[in-house]
């Protein structure tokens, strides 16, 4: 185990130039760090064996017009103690260039990229700079996260061409598929070189829906954004606007009342059941087992209006607010929801069982989309994914929030890291879910449900936040801007970062076992797009 | 195999085990229902996804489970627009996916309706004015009925595509 001091220590030791910074928020260091040292410390603090960061967020903001600067920021998790490393570093305004982490850091590949479309900073060594958010027809110099960008520009139209990583030879030929899918799911592009039927490469391309979220957070107030965060992704409701308004409860220095804090890990807890009812489902649909579909989609389906029944709302919306939630759910209203999942729980015990028995689906399941425990560290995989592949971590034991202080969680952990592991820890998840439920009940206290604050953050002032959704854990940076305004948002949804080792997984198998892997993944489109 | 077949009398028919809604939140136009009595007896629809935050597509595919089932009323999703009677729109139209959706226009057989699903289809929602927004979907095709909401809650989407399909008198 590495102590926090003890790694402090050491970066210091190694680099005797980096100064400490002010501590942004518990458990974590903060570094400056002259920006010609970025690839080497990041090097040490990721590769470094009592160390191992994971790359968690980079992101950059601009200054302008109060200072004539770019703030560049990297954020690493450190692997035993999940203590948070932030290094800092400064571009002057007229500065274009920044180091590349990308060649060390894999995991750094689609961050320095968005970096470059939103802001026009180019990360020097960066091995494949092609446009990632503003697709081709975009014009030339149109980097929407600039401080003298118009939130609502119109925005020309240049012609472009994207170029897709090719192989060649006899026999290989590519399969484009997308952006408009056989299904109801969301738009996104996925190209397939494959030689037969195995696959021999996936290149994704995203950023079909990108609406712009990032920069829309720059024209709302801290207190008034909460309705955006909703819908950064409509699936993960709760999981965003709850890591929202934590941080914006930090900026303004409030408390959340106990009571709150409950509620919020069980509406937490709501939107993890449904999801994983639905993952699981929508996973034996596509070995064709209509069967499990059909009731893993009732059992959904119960959650939901259960949710509507609570809230009003089937996807938890309206139900975070900034210092604590919305409504109160009463304690006679929490015993009849533990009694509903006491009778579903059997039933999901009933099917999962049936599942299981099945030996036709098993074997569609396992060793198909693998996702070794080393790739899934090189890209900083986490959430479901993460724990499938052996990844151990969940924010919820890690770093708490709400109130996982007091409600101690049993972490799911597999090592196969195919479809049949991402299944299970679904399953485990769907059970333990329901335990915490009952938890919360038991240990609920009484209480008010929100606190009020009239006062406003300095701006300039900003802080991390972190939830550990269904998908895995949300991030976010809040900037404070000018009146209680936002100057810059930082949202990172899991699927941002698990997106690109998909690309990794799929490789060998067959292109029918692809939409099979992908739902085992289940990615946010909306979320990584933004 | 009779665990399996325990479990389903043990379940039941859970079909429509659902809160009604009795009016549709928009009335449908009778010139949309005049255009739907083709589709009386059985209605292709094609979705498709143009910013939408996800929470409307799940709505839809909602409709598909065993509480909704929207095959008994002869809807059916179609994996093609070639193949489709109807596009729902979802999401404001953003400036990368502006041309897939005239494509998937040009691609969907006349007579063809087009469903405005949620907020954002109809008038962008959230996301109004914003430099990665292009919609809302009327502004690119004709838009036949709307169905509004945040999402709009299966209950709703399935009476407006029954009050679209009743026949006029
Ligand atoms: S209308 Fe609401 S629920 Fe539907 S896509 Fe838009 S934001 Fe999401």
């Amino acid at each position: 185990m590495t102590e926090p001091g003890s790694c402090d220590n050491l970066l210091k030791a190694a680099f005797p130039v980096i100064v400490q910074g002010d501590a942004i928020c518990g458990e974590s260091s903060h570094f400056l760090v002259p920006k010609n040292l970025l690839p080497a410390i990041t090097r040490y603090l990721h590769t470094q064996p009592s160390l191992r960061g994971r790359l968690t967020l980079i992101w950059t903001c601009d200054h302008r017009p109060v200072r004539d600067t770019y703030g560049l920021h990297y954020l690493f998790t450190l692997e035993t103690s999940h203590h948070w490393v932030l290094l800092s570093s400064e571009l002057a305004g007229n500065d274009r260039h920044f180091p590349s982490i990308t060649p060390h850091v894999h995991a750094a590949k689609w961050y320095e990229r968005e970096i470059r479309d939103m802001f026009g900073l180019i990360p020097e060594g960066h091995p494949d700079l092609r446009r990632l958010v503003r697709h081709e027809h975009w014009p030339k110099g149109t980097h929407p996260l600039r401080k003298d960008f118009p939130w609502n520009r119109v925005l020309g139209q240049q012609q472009g061409e994207y170029h897709f990583r090719r192989i060649e030879g006899e026999g290989v030929f590519e399969v484009p598929v997308g952006p408009i899918h056989a299904g109801i799911i969301e738009s996104g592009h996925f190209r397939f070189s494959v030689a037969g039927e195995p696959i021999m490469q996936l290149e994704l391309r995203h950023f079909w829906k990108h609406r712009g979220v990032e920069k829309l957070f720059e024209e709302q107030t801290l207190i008034g954004a909460v309705p955006l965060a909703e819908r950064v992704s409509g699936d993960t409701t709760v999981g965003h606007s709850l890591a929202y308004c934590q941080a914006v409860e930090t900026l303004l220095d409030l408390q959340v009342p106990r009571r709150a804090r409950y509620l919020r890990a069980l509406f937490l807890e709501l939107e993890r059941l449904y999801n994983h009812l639905g993952d699981i489902g929508a996973m034996c649909n596509d070995t064709a087992y209509a069967l499990a579909h059909a009731h893993c989609g009732r059992m959904k389906e119960r959650i939901m209006q259960l949710n509507d029944r609570l809230t009003g709302s089937r996807f938890l919306r309206n139900v975070i607010r900034v210092g604590g939630v919305t409504r109160n759910i009463e304690n006679r209203q929490l015993t009849a929801l533990v009694d509903e999942l006491n009778r579903i729980q059997p039933d999901f015990s009933e099917v999962g069982a049936i599942i299981f028995a099945n030996a036709s689906l098993t074997d569609r399941l396992e060793a198909t989309g693998v996702l070794d425990q080393q790739t899934a560290w090189d890209h900083a995989v986490m959430g479901v994914v993460g724990r499938a592949s052996g990844i151990d971590c969940d924010l919820r034991r890690d770093r708490p929030f709400a109130a996982y202080d007091e409600l101690p969680v049993n972490v799911a952990l597999y090592r196969y890291g195919d479809v049949r592991a991402r299944l299970r820890v679904r399953g485990d998840e769907i059970h333990e879910s329901i335990r915490l439920i009952r938890e919360i009940r038991a240990k609920i206290p009484d209480g008010p449900v929100a606190n009020e604050t009239s006062c406003s953050p300095k701006p300039g002032d900003w802080t991390l936040s972190a939830v550990e959704g269904w998908r895995g854990e949300i991030l976010y940076m809040v900037m404070a801007g000018e009146d209680g305004r936002i100057h810059r948002c930082k949202v990172r949804d899991p699927s941002f970062v698990n997106w690109p080792a998909i690309q990794w997984a799929v490789p060998g198998n067959i292109i029918p076992d692809f939409p099979l892997i992908n739902k085992s993944f289940n990615l946010s489109y909306a979320g990584n797009d933004l | 195999m009779f665990r399996i077949i325990k479990k389903s009398l043990k379940i039941g028919v859970v079909t429509g085990q659902y809160r009604g809604e009795e009016k549709p939140l928009l009335p449908v136009i009778p010139e949309a229902k005049e255009k739907a009595t083709l589709f009386k007896r059985s209605l292709a629809i094609r979705e498709v996804d143009t910013g939408s935050c996800n929470a409307c597509e799940m709505e839809m595919n909602a409709l598909l489970n065993p509480v909704y089932d929207v095959e008994r009323f002869g809807i059916h999703i179609a994996a093609s627009p070639r193949h489709a009677d109807a596009l729902v729109v979802t999401g404001p139209v953003t400036v990368n996916m502006e041309r897939a959706l005239k494509d998937v226009h040009k691609q969907t057989p006349d007579p063809k309706i087009v469903i405005a699903l949620g907020d954002c289809a109809i008038d962008c929602g959230m996301f109004k004015g914003s430099y990665a927004v292009t919609g809302p979907v009327e502004r690119h095709i004709p838009v036949d009925i709307r169905i509004p909401g945040c999402p709009p809650r299966p209950a709703e989407i399935l009476n407006a595509l029954s009050e679209l399909r009743k026949p006029t008198v």
